[in-house]
């Protein structure tokens, strides 16, 4: 074989390869991106976790026609990468996450007392979260993606279907136990809020 | 990128109220859109990525009708890794069996003593011989006195008894 057919072949190869993974960039890096982004929250480490899966594809581009389900397989590297650096992140305090949260989330009608009340809850929710054990905080998480169904969630994370409904089930009980003890320390903390305020007005009328 | 519902098992609640399990704060961040430009950005990171690894250039190129150098290298690089193995094996000693046996130290059972690792030797040399010293030899002078009241009595002690019976 002459080698400018060769060095042709490789160009040709090189272009197919280009343009299949600009197709799953345009395809799929929206779709990375939320996966990140509900592990990190925060949308310059999501972007950074996309653009690191990507390149992870490029160095194994010649793997790409063995894939059967690149979708599942590109969420899956994502995963692992978020997974990755949250646990490398552990020091960022947790304050951070609620206030990136209020700014992202949509606000479009609400009052400011109620975005700052409705990121407060979203704050508390997410703390439960994380006080989850990690098999089934991560199914909860990925549950939450209406695109994944429980085989794929079973195929991210490489176990069995029963086992993703198992622990999910496992995850609504705990969360569903958490908040309402939260709740209930919140609705026992209200009246002393309000008898101080009570005994506070009550003191500037008897000035 | 449209969103399409796949996983009814979330929509079914199994039991459970999933409002009052915070899913909803759940699927309001993976619902969130990514921002503008994202795909544009990771195709230049993309871009700008190396895609291929550094390779050293041969210094000289080779001809194609210089198959004979390859095959000369090849062996080169055979005989010196063969050779490199050889002078290995021939330096390692062969494996040796102990010549003395270890005895296991007795340990005593059902009470009783051990023999804290002490282990019996043979006699294999004959013993020094001392000679008998003489019978006044080597006694000091009280000593001397002594051995001779002694003496003096059980001769006393031999002629007396015959006159008392």
């Amino acid at each position: 074989m002459n080698f400018d057919d060769t060095a042709a072949a490789n160009a040709v190869r090189q272009q197919a390869e280009d343009a299949a993974l600009a197709a799953l960039v345009d395809q799929y890096a929206g779709a990375l991106y939320r996966v990140a982004f509900s592990v990190l929250r925060n949308a310059a480490d999501a972007e950074d976790a996309v653009q690191e899966a990507f390149l992870r594809v490029l160095r194994h581009r010649d793997q790409l026609n063995e894939v059967r389900d690149h979708r599942v397989w590109l969420i899956r590297i994502v995963w692992n990468i978020v997974l990755d650096r949250k646990r490398r992140a552990k020091t960022r305090p947790e304050t951070d996450d609620v206030a990136e949260l209020a700014r992202v989330l949509p606000s479009n009608g609400l009052s400011a007392e109620q975005v700052a009340s409705a990121a407060q809850h979203h704050g508390q929710v997410l703390a439960c979260v994380e006080q989850l054990p990690v098999k089934e905080r991560e199914v909860l998480m990925l549950s939450a993606f209406d695109e994944l169904s429980s085989v794929e969630i079973a195929s991210v994370l490489g176990i069995t279907e029963s086992s993703v409904r198992s622990r999910l089930f496992r995850a609504r009980n705990l969360m569903a136990g958490m908040l309402n003890h939260a709740r209930g320390k919140t609705r026992d903390l209200e009246p002393s809020g309000r008898t101080a305020e009570t005994a506070a007005a009550a003191e500037e009328e008897g000035r | 990128m449209s969103i399409t519902p796949q996983n009814s098992y979330g929509r079914s609640g199994e039991g459970i109220d999933r409002a009052g399990t915070g899913e909803d704060t759940l699927r309001l961040i993976a619902r969130l859109p990514a921002p503008d430009g994202l795909e544009e950005r990771v195709r230049v990171a993309l871009r700008a990525a190396p895609r291929h690894g550094r390779v050293l250039a041969w210094p000289v190129a080779l001809r194609a009708d210089a198959a004979w150098v390859r095959a000369t290298a090849a062996a080169a690089i055979v005989m010196v890794v063969a050779g490199g193995g050889w002078s290995v094996y021939s330096h390692i000693q062969p494996w040796q069996p102990a010549k003395a046996n270890a005895v296991p130290a007795r340990v005593g059972t059902m009470g009783e003593f051990s023999g804290a690792g002490a282990v019996r030797s043979p006699q294999t040399l004959q013993p020094p011989v001392v000679s008998a010293p003489p019978k006044s030899a080597g006694l000091y002078p009280s000593q001397k006195k002594r051995h001779k009241k002694a003496a003096a009595a059980t001769v006393l002690t031999g002629t007396l008894a015959p006159a008392a019976k």
